[in-house]
């Protein structure tokens, strides 16, 4: 399935980035690059540094070491707000989704970054604001089709159950049509009914949207059948890069996912 | 027949003063539902709008560029705040924020009367304090036409913020910082921009109830305690609620007018100052999240 | 209306009329996106004029199938009724089938043309393609996830309509002319029965077949170009093609598409419509979520809702109809209209129905009253595929809640001696599509067709329908047994989802039954009951207990009906699954297949019988996944108590 994806240019890499708190080294001269249009994964046991990744992505975390290139621009760092503003989107692990507010504001804040209307004119809801406030609700009522929450549309997300919140995330991080769509764990804590929606979804975004979809997943099994390419790290080291079938063939994955002494 | 019209003279004109307690406990519940704050300053803000309002008039400047200028300088105050005070403590626990506004508030008291003198101040804004007269006449009801003026401004205000929280994209940003900064973060809503307007705004509220307030009591020093009125209105009203301030204000108002006149007597007077407290005690029994509180609801 | 509607014989010279007469007027809309897009009866034209040239270039030729697989759409309708114009015949499928069971009709039919809505519909043809050699096109309306499909056979709709826009405009005339040598003769459609038993046979129906009854139920309730109706139903189903398509097409009122079959409240609510058709497990479903809520409600709002709720069930059957009632409860009503019943008719979505029915299975008499006590003019009617649905419906003012009412006029009706209902109707079908065999069986020499369902005329001369001939039976006493009578009667209950009642030729009456999961979850939560599924709840003791209640109330209620007293149930078991339309247990319309069920689960039912306090069960479970496993247990049989019949008490 995934051969029939038309993976294009490099659009986001990442060079021997080293991250270290305190005294712990999570990510130690990590590479890899991750092509336009393509799903990749990044895979490893508990805390091999899967998590700490992904949050340099995003700007959460400051590397000590290495630079992240992003389309032409380098980065020795970045901040959050940076990292949305180039086009960076990530859901959470734990989802951080807000609660109180229904589906469709949850998702028109994914937006908020391409509203350009100023203070007033929203204040006194004047035609461009209107107009505009318009347009993104459309753009957001076509991600509501497409990940089939038409039903919960109004509903507050706190009351959602936990399968349903982890699919309006998706759409809040896809509201803000991301070159890169960071995805920490998507399917912790589903039931298998809920993974396979999960699944679709992500290859329905992957092949619709052509989103860039980079996720990092425990469960290697789910992984294998949606990546195009996995990055395997363990102890924060790279330990493997490649196809899915490659990955499963490398011994040293396999030593890392039994757990063979170091 | 006189009973009654004493009865509903007296409801009246506690529910009046509730729209004043309302509009203080308003800016409480701007800052809190942003930032998870409780602004302690929010009375010293009062007092610093009113006072800064009455000193520019008294010298001579005219009242709508007073007004203009005053409001300049508290949305000023609002931004400055954020990038003195809130900036640098960002993921702080909330004791040490709430512990800064304290230093804020002696910060302002000290600032204002620095500047401005210590001396109390009277405020006439143009609407007599007194009875209306037709009301009075036909009825025989005696209701301020200042106090109505008040609830017609806080009316207003109120339905302003309500647009701005639920029409505009700095109000949907606003509601989502306050739901969860990390989200927020993620989705690239910048913070400190939010949180300066939130401050800025809670600037502006603070204007509006330091005039009506000043028009009241006179600007003077103890004009910062009016926060201490809020706080019962904020217990029943809950801390996150614009609506429940609202109501929560009208309430206090209402029952303590009320107990005032119709249980004072028994008691030898003197309810009206603490009687609030002990509404928003029994409240706290049975409903900890405040009239209007967001229930949190939360699933496993 | 009559003279307005002289000559058009088929719906497409309807629809046509309808372009001219009321061209700006809402023909169809759907929410598309969040709001509710608007096709005029001009542009609903159009769109099937277009579709119509389209489907024509591409070889679809008078008297030839054409399936329609879709949930309910615009586009589907435009499909329909271009197919219509080219003199095609239309045989809409149902949505939810798995593909085995989409073979049949389309070999049967030797379809080679399909409509289907997404991409989940095409799969299924797709994978039937090799048995069903005849399928050489199919249109799909939603192009979702299609782009990498090569088959020759598929074409999405906006192409189809591009190819239509062209031949329009080579030959713009071309439509007009096939509409007009279409006739009122002529076949209209065709609807596969769900079939109870046996394979499904093809019910082929006429345009006069489905306008003449569609007119004179609409002449009846006063339908008009301003009515509303929301579409929700199976478009396979005849019931809904009437309502949200023939009625549609001769009154020109609006048919409204929700946007999904989750968000059908929702649009309910929004839409308001004033026509309203549900089957009673829909309006079962929606009391009991109304009970649910109500449940959860604060005291003062359960309480406010149990007073005037008792007003309303005293005195507001008897409003609605207009009958005298004492100032001082009229009173109460409109205390009550304004506080309950209007804000309840507002949630369901109910508050502008003018007309509702409800038909297709006995409904119970305490669901139908909640209904009209709360102001919604719920009547009854009666029909089948094979009749064209109105067969008998209730008028304003002569509504009960036990029978279907009088005649439709036009209608002729009889009973056999063995109390079989007989019906010779303009609305009767011509035929089983090639199967003269099953036609002979159903329609006799004179035009009568034999419906199968018993029953008898009342006192006012409405029909009451108790059962199928062959389901009524007779306890070893001789006592009438009509199982779904008490079944309906049990189902009333928010907590029993389902019940099988067994009792024929036997000395008493014995059920299975299945709880409502959400219904009995929620009771448990506000229990702090932990639980883990239906399978767990249902082996409770605290749920058997609950059960319990309900059978016996039920037995103090039949305990009053002299005729059936005798078949109070005197013993159950709560079984271990939910019955389902996949297993062969309910049909595709939900209804429980009794004979099947007392075949398959036969040891629990003979441990009923024997006596046993409970049976060992081992069952194929399938879990969410896909896979299967086997489930083993013991199911507890418990006793209901059965109360002294009221007329022999008397004599007593």
């Amino acid at each position: 399935m995934s051969a029939a994806r038309r993976a294009g240019d490099v659009i986001l890499s990442v060079q021997d980035v080293s991250l270290a708190f305190g005294g712990v080294r999570a990510l130690q001269e990590v590479s890899f690059d991750v092509c336009e249009h393509e799903i990749r994964a990044i895979i490893g046991p508990n805390g091999a540094g899967k998590s700490s990744m992904l949050n340099v992505l995003n700007g959460v975390y400051h590397p000590q070491q290495g630079k992240i290139r992003l389309r032409n621009k380098e980065f020795a760092d970045m901040d959050s707000h940076q990292a949305a503003d180039l086009g960076i989107a990530r859901t959470f692990q734990n989802i951080a989704l807000f609660k109180g507010m229904s589906v469709l504001d949850n998702l028109m804040t994914g937006r908020n970054l391409k509203m350009r209307c100023n203070f007033l004119q929203q204040a006194l809801w004047l035609g461009p604001a209107k107009r505009e406030e318009l347009e993104h609700r459309r753009a957001v009522e076509e991600i509501i089709d497409f990940l089939e929450i038409q039903h919960i549309r109004k509903t507050p997300v706190g009351r959602l159950p936990y399968g349903l919140q982890k699919r309006v995330e998706l759409g809040r991080a896809l509201a803000a049509e991301p070159a890169v769509l960071l995805l920490d764990e998507p399917m912790a804590g589903m039931n298998l009914e809920e993974k396979r929606d999960m699944c679709r979804f992500i290859l329905d975004v992957n092949d619709h949207y052509g989103t860039t979809i980079v996720l990092i997943e425990h469960d290697m099994g789910v992984v294998m059948d949606i990546s195009d390419r996995v990055v395997v790290l363990d102890y924060g080291r790279k330990i493997a890069d490649g196809s899915p079938d490659e990955v499963r063939g490398n011994q040293s994955v396999v030593d890392a996912y039994l757990g063979v002494a170091h | 027949m006189s009973e009654v019209i004493f009865f509903f003279e007296v409801l009246a004109g506690g529910l009046l003063a509730g729209v004043m307690y309302a509009l203080v406990a308003l800016g409480f519940v701007l800052i809190y539902k942003a930032s998870g704050v409780f602004n302690f300053a929010q009375g010293a803000m009062v007092f610093f709008a009113a006072l800064t309002f009455v000193s520019l008039t008294e010298r001579g400047w005219n009242f709508w560029l007073a007004l203009v200028v005053t409001l300049a300088v508290m949305v000023l105050l609002g931004i400055v705040t954020e990038r003195v005070v809130l900036r640098p403590l960002v993921n702080q626990p909330q004791i040490t924020l709430f512990m800064a506004t304290i230093g804020l508030t002696f910060v302002l008291e000290g600032l204002s009367q620095l500047i401005w003198g210590s001396q109390p101040h009277g405020l006439e804004l143009g609407i007599p304090d007194v009875p209306m007269e037709w009301l009075s006449q036909k009825w025989n009801v005696n209701i301020s036409q200042f106090d109505l003026f008040s609830a017609f401004v806080a009316g207003g205000l109120v339905a302003v913020l309500a647009v701005f929280f639920h029409r505009t994209r700095i109000g949907r940003a606003l509601r989502a910082v306050a739901d969860d900064h990390q989200a927020a973060l993620a989705v690239g809503i910048p913070l400190q921009h939010i949180w300066a307007i939130v401050w800025a705004v809670a600037g502006f509220v603070a204007l509006v109830a330091g005039l009506l307030w000043g028009v009241r009591n006179g600007v003077q020093f103890a004009l910062t305690f009016v926060a201490l009125k809020a706080l019962p209105v904020l217990i029943l009203g809950g801390f996150e609620s614009i609506m429940g301030a609202i109501v929560g204000g009208l309430i206090i108002g209402a029952s303590e007018k009320l107990a005032e006149v119709y249980v004072g007597p028994f008691v030898g007077g003197g309810i009206e100052s603490w009687f609030a407290y002990v509404v928003a005690l029994v409240f706290l029994l049975f409903r900890p999240e405040g009239l209007f509180g967001e229930k949190i609801i939360d699933r496993v | 209306m009559s003279g307005e509607l002289t000559g058009l014989d088929t719906f497409p010279k309807l629809l046509m009329h309808h372009a001219r007469a009321r061209g700006d007027r809402p023909a169809i809309r759907e929410k598309d996106l969040g709001i509710w897009q608007t096709w005029t009866w001009a542009q609903f034209a159009e769109q099937v004029r277009l579709c119509a040239c389209g489907l024509a270039a591409q070889g679809l030729r008078r008297g030839s199938h054409i399936a329609l697989i879709s949930d309910n759409r615009p586009r589907l309708y435009a499909a329909m009724a271009a197919a219509q114009c080219l003199g095609a015949i239309p045989v809409p499928l149902y949505q939810d089938a798995v593909a085995a069971e989409m073979v049949f009709p389309i070999q049967n039919a030797e379809i080679g043309f399909a409509f289907a809505e997404d991409q989940e519909q095409v799969d299924k043809l797709l994978e039937i393609l090799p048995q069903c050699l005849s399928l050489k096109r199919i249109y799909y309306d939603d192009p979702r996830g299609m782009r990498h499909y090569a088959q020759p056979e598929l074409m999405a709709y906006e192409k189809l309509i591009e190819l239509g826009r062209e031949a329009h405009r080579r030959d713009p005339s071309f439509v007009e002319n096939e509409i007009a040598s279409g006739a009122g003769d002529d076949t209209a459609a065709m609807f596969f029965t769900s079939g109870t038993t046996g394979v499904p046979k093809g019910v082929v129906h006429s345009h006069a077949s489905l306008i003449g009854p569609s007119l004179t139920a609409a002449r009846l309730d006063r339908l008009g170009e301003g009515d509303v109706i929301l579409a929700y139903l199976p478009p396979a189903w005849i019931g809904q093609n009437i309502f949200s398509c023939a009625q549609a097409f001769v009154t020109g009122y609006c048919i409204c598409c929700p946007e999904s079959a989750e968000t059908v409240m929702t649009d309910m609510r929004e839409i308001g419509p004033t026509y309203y058709f549900a089957p009673p497990r829909v309006l079962e479903n929606l009391l009991t979520q109304v009970s649910i809520r109500m449940e959860d409600a604060s005291r003062l709002k359960r309480w406010l809702y149990r007073r005037f709720m008792d007003v309303a069930n005293r005195v507001g059957g008897a409003i609605l109809d207009g009958k005298p009632v004492p100032a001082l409860d009229r009173g109460l009503y409109w205390l009550g209209d304004l506080v309950v019943y209007g804000p309840l008719r507002n949630v369901i979505g109910m508050s502008r129905v003018k007309v509702g029915y409800t038909a297709g299975e006995a409904i119970g008499p305490d669901l139908f009253k909640f209904y009209r006590s709360i102001g919604i003019n719920l009547k009854q009617l009666y029909g089948s595929t094979e009749t064209a649905v109105f067969v008998c419906v209730q008028p304003d003012g002569q509504v009960k809640a036990d029978t279907a009412g009088p005649a439709v006029p036009g209608v002729e009706l009889r009973f056999t001696p063995e109390r079989e209902l007989l019906i010779r109707s303009p609305g009767l079908f011509r035929e089983y599509y090639k199967n003269p065999e099953a036609t002979r069986q159903a329609k006799d020499p004179e035009g009568w067709f034999h419906t199968g369902d018993a029953g008898y005329f009342d006192q006012d001369g409405h029909v009451k329908i108790i059962d199928r001939v062959k389901d009524v039976g007779r306890l070893a006493d001789g006592t009438l047994f009509a199982p779904k009578y008490l079944e309906n009667k049990l189902k009333f209950f928010p907590y029993i989802r389902e019940a099988v009642c067994f009792g024929d030729a036997r000395d008493k009456v014995c059920a299975f039954i299945n709880i409502d999961p959400e219904a009995i979850g929620n009771w448990a939560e506000r229990r702090n009951m932990p639980y883990s599924g239906y399978t767990d709840l249902s082996a409770r003791d605290e749920v058997y207990e609950l059960v319990r209640e309900c059978i016996e109330r039920v037995n103090a209620d039949l305990s009053a009906e002299p005729e059936i007293a005798n078949s109070q149930i005197h013993r159950f078991l709560i079984l271990h699954k939910e019955l389902e339309a996949d297993d062969g247990e309910l049909t595709r319309t939900r209804k429980v297949r009794r004979g099947f069920i007392g075949e398959k689960y036969g040891e629990l039912v003979s441990a009923l019988y024997a006596g046993k306090t409970s049976v060992h069960v081992e069952a194929q479970v399938r879990y969410e996944d896909g896979r299967t496993g086997t489930y083993s247990a013991d199911l507890k049989i418990r006793d209901a108590k059965v109360f002294t019949p009221a007329a022999s008490q008397r004599a007593a």
